[in-house]
């Protein structure tokens, strides 16, 4: 009986341990804690089961990631690979500047984020059926950043195609951006390469380089291939040279079409590649054009990398602060040389999200301002990147809501009086009105003036002002010239003052992003100041003080000396 | 301990399976809208093999076509007026890039080794609207523009396989060698991002037994072995018949006709 | 070894009153403070050792003497030739800089923890005093905790759908929409925010918003939304069980002092 119940216990012991083990196969504890960090900071946006369908979703654009495809934009490995898993640790310490997905390395310890790594794999199948390791992009053959590299790529930059999406000038204003949707079927906006801290995959140049190497999985970013491939750099620069004549001499044509052929037989070795059919002879061919190739995406790299400043511009406030300045002369014009010698003020911009309906997903990131003035009046230069130039309005059929480019400048009617005195509502006003000048894209060289007193009661001002509007839309950008007299008849108006410092905001609207009445960007209030003319008195004054100080010197002298006598 | 093991165990089981036909019912939903595919095929000589035909047509109010808007390149894009390719209806409500193929067949003839598997993008519209592709052979892409494109072909969402690929003006032939499908899927949609309203279907399929209807609505399925199989169609705007396949029996040397009415998708 | 003269010993005390609040106080223990507040305290300190030098009359005379050799000692010829031209140089100087400096923005003095009304209301509904409410979802925590921890999924949902913008992922008030605010949005994570308010404070704060500050509070600056307008009172009281839950930090009940 005894040893009965020995039996039975040793039995059952051995069964659990059994059913133990094979619980912690299946589950192995690194995914079990991963788990436990995924659920409580990922699965808000990701979803609780990785579907990139978490309860926060809904307003985020790009959407968070759905893990269950395996498809990830940003890695370091070949086109059609999966990331590696430093790839997707990277991703979760840095986060994807521009989009909603912060950086983790200040609130997860790297171990935390390591089992994150491990767990967010286990959604996907095909992590756990890849045999080998995904083919990585090289970075041989690495071309430094010089001058000379980025004069190659920017003429590249046309060759390659880049301008379809990217635009002329790279501000993500190409003629294809309107239509680009991402895999999920929602709006995918090319990024605006002049904006490097929005790279969703970081601003190095070698960042740039994976980006077209191995394409941007799930978006329109296509992996590139050498449009030229097989040719030199000089080669293609001829060939496309060649191309776009209207007519060709007997012997350009013959040199085209001795180029055409090459490239030709060049692709086709590029196929015979992937077959496995092609001869040694060919191998080399396909090498020297691969190698050539590497180099133009290194100058391409270099190009993009030169497009943009390498950090964000730091705010108007403080030291920074948007001083209009004086000058005796006329106020420039919009073109107006004499703009390039003031440097521009920058002022973040964000959705509005107070007022239904909100814009959760904008367009429009920040505008510069720069501002002249002399003794009778004020200009100003408002320039901000929109990737979409809608000037005629377009209707929603079913509202008949319509749809345009715009902006707002936003001042107080009249300046507060001390820091401490009250403003109005930074959004259109509230108990106390703005004053503000309102500009659409469909009449572009006028500016309204507005009355607000919140930002669902603004009223176009009855007796409207002389204002001089200019505008401009080229590759992407939008630049405003409003010119104003200083002083005004009609007490609606801001009335200003040299010295005095005057708060200020703005509102944009992108219609291609859907922006009307509420749906905008703002900004809080900042201020402006028109800088007051430096007084003669810096040269009178600080003379008198020396003299001054240095006859109290002579006198304590002269007095400590009567006095010892 | 024991029995609050076992009670984990239950759950986690129990919660497993949930899971299981939970992630089940959000495929089969995806399912609906794709091809229907024998577990294998074997390929055989068929001798005295029979033919199916028909004719598909619409029923309903057919929708204005809608000429698309030519946002880019106008050059190039905008020499000939093109339309929205998703429902074309010719005369006598014929229906035109239907598939019809035969869901259930495990063995006849082999895929025609001489068949074009090509797409041709010219004036911006990719030629034909549906292509048929036997698994594990390239799809060839011509390029007869002087504008780049970029063939942008979506996996389905068990199987990723995504091709994003430029092609510039210069590269008037692309073999998409190395993204030959190695199951058999579909339809895929393919697209140029660059132009956007271009648009097309692919479908990797593992038997020959598939046609794309004609202008005139018409399929033929040739060289079909004598036996009895489920017929099936995919339409773009009008979904397929996967839950009510019909049934024709095909006898040697004989001709079936097969007609179909189809209706939008709701 | 000469002995240093009790100037120098001011002098030198002085100068590293100065360095210590520009430089260590302002600088390494904590942020730069604004030089009105330096010149306030330097003038203190001046005073401090006038005070101390001018107690005993010896001390004093002992004080003043390198002043005294200084301006009129024969030996000290040199010493003296530099001071009188260094010294209205540097008159110079300072007042050119003070002249031509550009003026800077006046800062915008706000109270940031401002007093609540003494009553809480949800809309035009009154809750009760803002001394005593408390959050009604809060003692499920002992009394049903899988009923608490529901409450707190929803407050998390709550929070990620409608406060991550611009309070952050990390409750850290640096959300993606953060960076053109001004002021800021609240940082949860800071431990002088949740430890110091009751959960009636943050109720009234996130209801009213921004607009619903008095006036020390700047209002008008404020981007904060008036949330009463989009959530229920239940989904505020979850999303403040949330914050909490998420930082670890527990609110200042009721009677325990500051």
């Amino acid at each position: 009986m005894r040893t009965k119940n020995v039996v039975h216990l040793v039995l059952i012991l051995g069964l659990l341990s059994v059913l133990n083990l094979t619980y912690a196969q299946d589950t192995p504890e690194v995914s079990e804690e991963g788990k436990e960090v995924y659920e409580e900071s990922c699965a808000h946006c990701h979803g609780i089961e990785g579907r990139g369908d978490g309860s926060a979703a809904e307003n985020l654009l790009p959407r968070p990631r759905d893990f269950t495809r395996g498809l990830y934009k940003i890695r370091s490995t070949e086109s059609g690979q999966l990331p590696t898993d430093q790839d997707l640790f990277d991703i979760i310490t840095i986060g994807m500047p521009g989009s909603s997905m912060p950086g983790w390395e200040t609130s997860l310890s790297a171990n935390d984020r390591w089992e994150v790594v491990a767990y967010i794999k286990t959604f996907y199948d095909g992590f756990k059926e890849s045999e080998t390791p995904p083919r990585q992009i090289s970075l041989e053959g690495k071309i430094p950043y010089s001058e000379d590299s980025v004069e190659i790529g920017k003429v590249l930059y046309t060759q390659f195609a880049c301008f379809e999406c990217h635009g002329n000038l790279g501000r993500g204003d190409g003629t294809s951006a309107p239509t680009l949707q991402d895999e999920w079927g929602f709006k995918s906006w090319p990024a605006n390469l002049t904006q490097s801290w929005n790279y969703r995959g970081g601003n190095g140049i070698d960042d740039i380089y994976k980006r077209f190497i191995g394409g941007i999985a799930g978006s329109a970013m296509p992996m590139f291939e050498d449009p030229a491939f097989g040719l030199t750099i000089e080669q293609s620069k001829r060939y496309n040279e060649l191309d776009s004549k209207v007519e060709m001499t007997e012997s350009e044509e013959e040199e085209y079409n001795q180029l055409d052929e090459k490239m030709g037989n060049a692709y086709e070795i590029l196929d015979l590649m992937a077959d496995g059919d092609a001869t040694e002879e060919q191998k080399q061919i396909y090498d020297t054009a691969m190698k050539a190739f590497n180099v133009k995406s290194w100058h391409l790299a270099n190009y993009v990398k030169s497009l943009s400043p390498e950090k964000q511009p730091e705010p108007a406030i403080g030291k920074n602060v948007l001083r209009s300045q004086y000058t005796i002369n006329e106020l420039p014009e919009i073109a107006d040389a004499a703009w390039e010698t003031l440097e521009s003020s920058y002022f973040p911009l964000v959705g509005q999200i107070i007022v239904e309906p909100r814009q959760f997903n904008p367009t429009i990131d920040s505008v510069n301002v720069k501002s002249f003035y002399n003794d009778t009046e004020v200009v100003f230069l408002f320039t901000w990147d929109d990737r979409t130039h809608n000037t005629e309005v377009e209707e929603d059929e079913d509202t008949g809501t319509t749809f345009e480019d715009a902006i707002a400048i936003q001042f107080p009617v009249k300046v507060p009086k001390g820091p401490t005195a009250e403003k109005p509502y930074f959004l259109w006003g509230g108990r106390k009105a703005v004053y503000l000048w309102q500009w659409k894209a469909s009449d572009a060289d006028k500016v309204t003036e507005l009355t607000a007193k919140g930002i669902n009661n603004a009223e176009a001002q009855e007796v409207q002002g002389d204002i001089q509007a200019k505008s401009e839309y080229t590759d992407g950008q939008y630049k405003l010239w409003v010119k104003r007299a200083l002083k005004t008849d009609d007490k609606k108006d801001l009335q200003l003052e040299s010295g005095v410092f005057v708060p200020i905001a703005f509102s944009a609207w992108d219609g291609a992003n859907g922006d009307v009445d509420t749906k905008r960007v703002i900004s809080s209030w900042y201020s402006f100041v028109l800088e007051p003319v430096p007084s003669s008195r810096r040269f009178i004054y600080p003379p008198l003080v020396a003299l001054l100080s240095f006859g109290l010197l002579v006198g304590l002298r002269q007095f400590v000396r009567q006095r010892n006598t | 301990m024991k029995t609050k093991m076992l009670t984990c165990l239950i759950l986690l089981f129990a919660f497993g399976f949930g899971l299981f036909v939970f992630a089940d019912s959000h495929e089969k939903e995806e399912e609906m809208n794709k091809l229907v595919f024998p577990k294998a095929y074997k390929s055989t000589t068929v001798k005295d093999g029979g033919k199916i035909s028909g004719v598909v047509k619409f029923e309903g109010e057919v929708p204005e076509k809608k000429k698309l808007e030519i946002t880019k390149d106008p050059k190039v894009c905008g020499v000939t007026d093109k339309f929205d390719e998703s429902l074309v209806v010719g005369d006598g409500m014929a229906l035109k890039n239907t598939i019809v193929y035969l869901m259930d067949i495990s063995q006849g003839k082999d895929f025609d080794k001489d068949a074009k598997v090509e797409i041709d993008q010219k004036d911006c519209r990719f030629d034909p609207h549906v292509q048929i592709i036997p698994v594990g052979t390239v799809l060839t892409m011509l390029n007869n523009d002087k504008a780049t494109h970029n063939v942008h072909i979506f996996g389905t969402k068990k199987n990723n396989t995504e091709i994003n690929i430029q092609q510039t003006k210069n590269r008037k032939k692309m073999r998409l060698t190395r993204f030959k499908s190695k199951n058999a899927e579909g339809p895929v949609e393919v697209k140029c991002d660059i132009h956007g309203w271009m648009k097309a279907w692919v479908a990797y399929v593992p038997h020959p037994y598939f046609a794309v209807t004609n202008e005139k609505g018409e399929f033929t399925l040739e060289d079909v072995p004598a036996g009895t199989y489920k017929l099936g169609y995919w339409h773009e705007a009008c979904g397929t018949n996967n839950k009510e396949p019909v049934t024709v029996t095909v006898t040697a040397g004989g001709e079936v006709k097969q007609d179909f009415t189809l209706k939008l998708k709701k | 070894m000469k002995r240093v003269s009790l100037f120098t010993i001011c002098f030198v005390i002085f100068i590293i009153s100065w360095v210590f609040l520009e430089f260590v106080m302002g600088g390494v223990i904590s942020k730069p403070i604004p030089s009105s507040v330096i010149s306030m305290y330097m003038a203190l300190i001046l005073i401090a050792i006038l005070v101390h030098v001018s107690v005993e009359d010896t001390r004093f005379r002992e004080f003043l003497r390198p002043i005294h050799e200084t301006l009129v000692d024969e030996n000290r010829h040199v010493r003296r030739i530099v001071l009188a031209v260094l010294i209205p140089l540097l008159m110079l100087g300072y007042t050119y800089s003070n002249l031509a400096q550009k003026a800077n923005p006046p800062g915008d003095p706000r109270d940031a923890h401002p007093s609540p009304p003494l009553e809480l209301t949800y809309k035009d509904e009154v809750i009760g005093s803002m001394q005593t409410v408390e959050n009604p979802h809060r003692h499920y925590e002992k009394d049903d905790p899988e009923k608490f921890k529901s409450h707190v999924e929803n407050g998390r949902r709550v929070y990620y759908q409608n406060c991550f913008y611009c309070h952050g992922d990390h409750l850290d008030g640096q959300g993606h929409f953060a960076d053109a605010l001004n002021p800021l949005p609240a940082n949860f994570q800071d431990p002088g925010i949740i430890p110091n308010f009751q959960e009636s404070f943050f109720f009234w704060r996130i209801s009213k918003g921004g607009p619903g500050l008095p006036a020390s509070g700047t209002p008008w600056n404020s981007a904060m939304p008036i949330w009463e307008d989009h959530l229920t009172k239940e989904e505020i009281w979850d999303v403040i069980l949330f914050l909490s839950d998420y930082t670890g930090y527990p609110y200042r009940t009721f009677g325990e002092g500051h």
